[in-house]
């Protein structure tokens, strides 16, 4: 691989989940300041792959989204830290950069009495506009006349704790496919590959989608205190190195939707024929594009729902608390197809955990 | 349904050989494009039409060329489209030599190539659920050149090596047509350009075996009717077109991107047509890798890995979209829908911001990508056209956030989702 490559991460940071996930009850707590140790390491050995590498790292705070570092952004050398002996001096700059605006950040969010929803829709789509400006050769702002052979191969990794929130859903399909087109304008096969590395919290359906549409993979870390490994191993070499190098694929995909009446997740739902739009019961006029619905489908559907359509009328799941797939169908039916496989995800990710 | 400005007016100006292309990023290809019918063609010459300015630099027209293309933009969405849940399309090209003729500008097959990749982007924002596969006629065989697939970073993968697709020989309608007939395609459009074809039998069987099938044919011919193809439409109630000129090719083909139920309102209802609105039932199902044990799918009763659960059923299906052969429900995966949901919920427009207001303490840099803005209004003495703002700021009317103008325009053309207020 020649080319350098380029680095976005998207770090969620919500002060909740993470709290969360360092309580000593859960089997495998790990704290922040444990995770950016890691992350650090992980960060400096991408840096120091090849010189020309470049990263980026965009945070998703409570209600807000923020680019925390950017190896683009130069350096002001006023208040640095003194020189360490034993660390190599950009790294000592870069850690102390991003230690610092987190740290800035996180202090700035005071303790509010309830948490805004996380603007991590806002930290992905700042994710791939920065990829955008750094891998498209500028027509507008003219002066820079970059060859394209030099310009860098890009990837996002998603770093993720807090559960999916279902009222983001068209804005992170919308980001997935425009990954998917983002580098398209010349070269038809390149694409931004998105990886999805969960930390904690239960399964991301719409993060499973990202990785499965982008080409990239998603890991759910069993041993959050041995994250470097998963890092090191999964996510440090670039898409095009990946078919060398065996990196844990996703064991099952779900291809759920949120519908757009009440932003539940779900797995079989009622669509307009006119403009796809997603519904969790049937209604009598399409919501979006004010279309009305014949009443005998309606009366149809509202018979056949209780006995073939098990799975609708779930309770609404609070936006924030989604739980995993729970149709109620498959787990009562003989058939197993849907068991055995899950005893599949502890051997796959074991892939991982077996390098140590 | 509100459609976006990514769809070109060509459905409009049927006939009339005047492809005004949308397409921004194709801005400057199409504008040599445009225009009139041969025998009233004024010769136009596209670089005569661009100006350079007093300082013999180019900046001016590409300043306009943005601004008019967000003026586009903000004049927005203005027709309805109906988008269709499931179409199977098989795309023939012709690859024979008659296709390097230069009557077409450049050559009949580049031509044809471009055309085709618009094609295949327009087709799939109209038919998010549909498939394309496409066949080349070269040589006097049929050619697999795309697998049918419902991406359209496969399809236009598969027709974006030029080299691959080196026009030669003779082509062969009859093979390329039994090709694609393999499998259950219900679609197939032609893109002829030769005056003959060199078949191994009776092409009137196959097209005896098509009409039997329901598969509807399209020919868009470049050189000039033949019976064969003009029977081939009619008999399977396709459409039949001899292009004119390089506008009418494009107006020609892409007259048949809109699902044949629209087109069928028109004459009797198409078979399965359905020309009324309304709510479906459709499952979204969860992926098996290719590591889980296998088991019969439900489709073909072949032991498989891979494949795909029906959400009602727990039945293993080979492929999706489809129907589940055990419960019947319609089971399809939810990204091909999210794909047209931008035409729904487009990203709000930005305003271009034409001078800064030191109380509200404008930012430094872009929102989105942290590109500093300039400091002071570029080019005092230029024009100020309307749309483009002289600071090269760009403002969301709903989380008042300023973005650069590359930003502005990925936002809208791609991402169609704002950074700022996440919608």
């Amino acid at each position: 691989m020649d080319k350098p490559s380029h680095l976005s991460i998207v770090l969620d940071l919500s002060p909740k989940q993470w709290h969360l996930a360092a309580q000593p009850g859960s089997p495998h707590p790990i704290t922040l300041a444990t995770f950016l140790s890691h992350l650090l390491a992980f960060l400096n050995a991408h840096i120091a792959c090849k010189d020309e590498n470049s990263l980026a790292i965009f945070g998703a705070l409570p209600g807000k989204s923020i680019l925390l570092y950017s190896s683009a952004a130069p350096v002001d050398d006023g208040d640095t830290e003194p020189a360490d002996a034993n660390t190599y001096r950009p790294f000592k700059l870069m850690d102390s950069i991003i230690m610092k605006s987190i740290t800035r950040e996180i202090d700035a969010l005071g303790e509010p009495e309830t948490e805004e929803p996380i603007g991590f829709v806002g930290a992905l789509t700042k994710a791939l506009c920065y990829i955008n400006r750094v891998t498209t050769s500028n027509t507008t702002s003219g002066d820079r006349g970059v060859d394209p052979a030099t310009l860098p191969d890009p990837r996002i990794l998603i770093i993720s704790v807090s559960p999916d929130q279902s009222s983001s859903y068209i804005s992170v399909m919308n980001s997935i496919f425009s990954a998917q087109k983002l580098a398209s304008f010349d070269l038809f096969y390149q694409k931004v590959t998105i990886d999805v590395c969960k930390i904690f919290g239960a399964e991301s359906v719409f993060l499973q989608q990202a990785a499965h549409l982008t080409g990239g993979s998603y890991i759910d870390v069993d041993r959050p205190d041995a994250l470097l490994q998963y890092l090191m191993m999964s996510f440090l070499a670039p898409p095009g190195l990946r078919q060398l190098i065996t990196v844990p694929t996703q064991d099952k995909i779900d291809f759920r939707a949120a519908c757009f009446c009440h932003k539940n997740i779900v797995d079989i739902a009622f669509i307009c024929s006119v403009c796809l739009s997603i519904f969790c019961s049937p209604v009598p006029v399409c919501s979006t594009c004010r279309t009305k619905f014949p009443i005998k489908t309606l009366q149809r559907l509202n018979a056949s729902r209780p006995n073939t359509t098990p799975g609708t009328p779930r309770p609404p799941t609070p936006a924030n608390s989604l739980p995993r797939s729970t149709s109620i169908a498959p787990q009562s039916l003989p058939r197993s197809t849907s068991i055995v496989p899950q005893s599949l995800p502890r051997n796959a990710s074991n892939g991982a955990s077996t390098l140590r | 349904m509100l459609d976006d400005e990514d769809e070109p007016s060509v459905r409009k100006v049927k006939g009339k050989g005047k492809a005004t292309d949308g397409r921004k990023r194709d801005k400057g290809k199409s504008k040599a494009k445009e225009q009139p019918y041969a025998w009233e063609a004024t010769y136009t010459r596209s670089w005569d039409t661009v100006q350079e300015d007093e300082a013999g630099s180019l900046q001016t027209t590409v300043r306009d060329l943005i601004a008019r293309s967000r003026r586009r933009r903000l004049i927005g969405p203005a027709s309805a489209i109906r988008r269709t849940i499931i179409r199977h399309l098989v795309l023939i090209l012709d690859l024979s030599a008659s296709m390097t003729d230069r009557d077409m500008r450049p050559t009949r097959f580049d031509l044809m190539l471009q055309y085709a990749r618009e094609f295949v982007n327009e087709w799939f924002d109209q038919n998010p659920l549909g498939q394309i596969g496409i066949v080349g006629m070269r040589g006097g065989i049929g050619e697999r050149i795309g697998e049918i697939s419902s991406n359209p970073q496969d399809v236009l993968k598969a027709i974006s090596e030029r080299h691959k697709l080196e026009p030669a020989g003779e082509p062969s309608l009859q093979n390329a047509i039994d090709m694609a007939r393999s499998g259950m395609r219900q679609e197939i459009t032609i893109i002829f350009g030769s005056l003959t074809t060199c078949d191994p039998g009776n092409i009137h069987d196959t097209l005896d075996e098509c009409v039997k099938d329901k598969i509807r044919i399209s020919v868009v011919a470049l050189a000039a009717e033949m019976k064969i193809c003009r029977e081939l439409c009619v008999k399977t109630g396709g459409q039949f077109g001899v292009a004119l000129n390089e506008g009418h090719f494009k107006d020609l083909l892409f007259e048949l991107i809109p699902p044949p139920a629209q087109r069928a309102l028109a004459r009797a209802s198409g078979p399965g047509a359905n020309p009324a609105a309304d709510l479906m039932l459709m499952g979204f199902p969860t992926r098996l890798p290719a590591t889980s044990p296998p088991g019969l799918c439900a489709c073909h009763g072949e032991l498989k890995s891979e494949g795909f659960l029906c959400p009602r059923c727990a039945a293993q299906v080979c492929d999706v979209p489809t129907d589940c052969a055990v419960c019947g429900l319609m089971i399809v995966s939810s990204p091909h829908l999210a794909r047209s949901y931008h035409h729904l919920f487009p990203a709000r427009p930005y305003h271009a911001v034409m001078a800064l207001d030191e109380a509200s303490a404008p930012s430094a840099t872009c929102h989105a990508c942290a590109a500093p803005f300039q400091e002071k209004a570029s080019q005092a003495g230029a024009p100020a056209s309307e749309g483009v703002s002289p600071l090269g700021r760009y403002r969301c009317s709903a989380c008042a956030r300023d973005f650069c103008a590359d930003c502005d325009v990925f936002v809208h053309d791609v991402l169609h989702c704002c950074p700022g207020c996440g919608k």
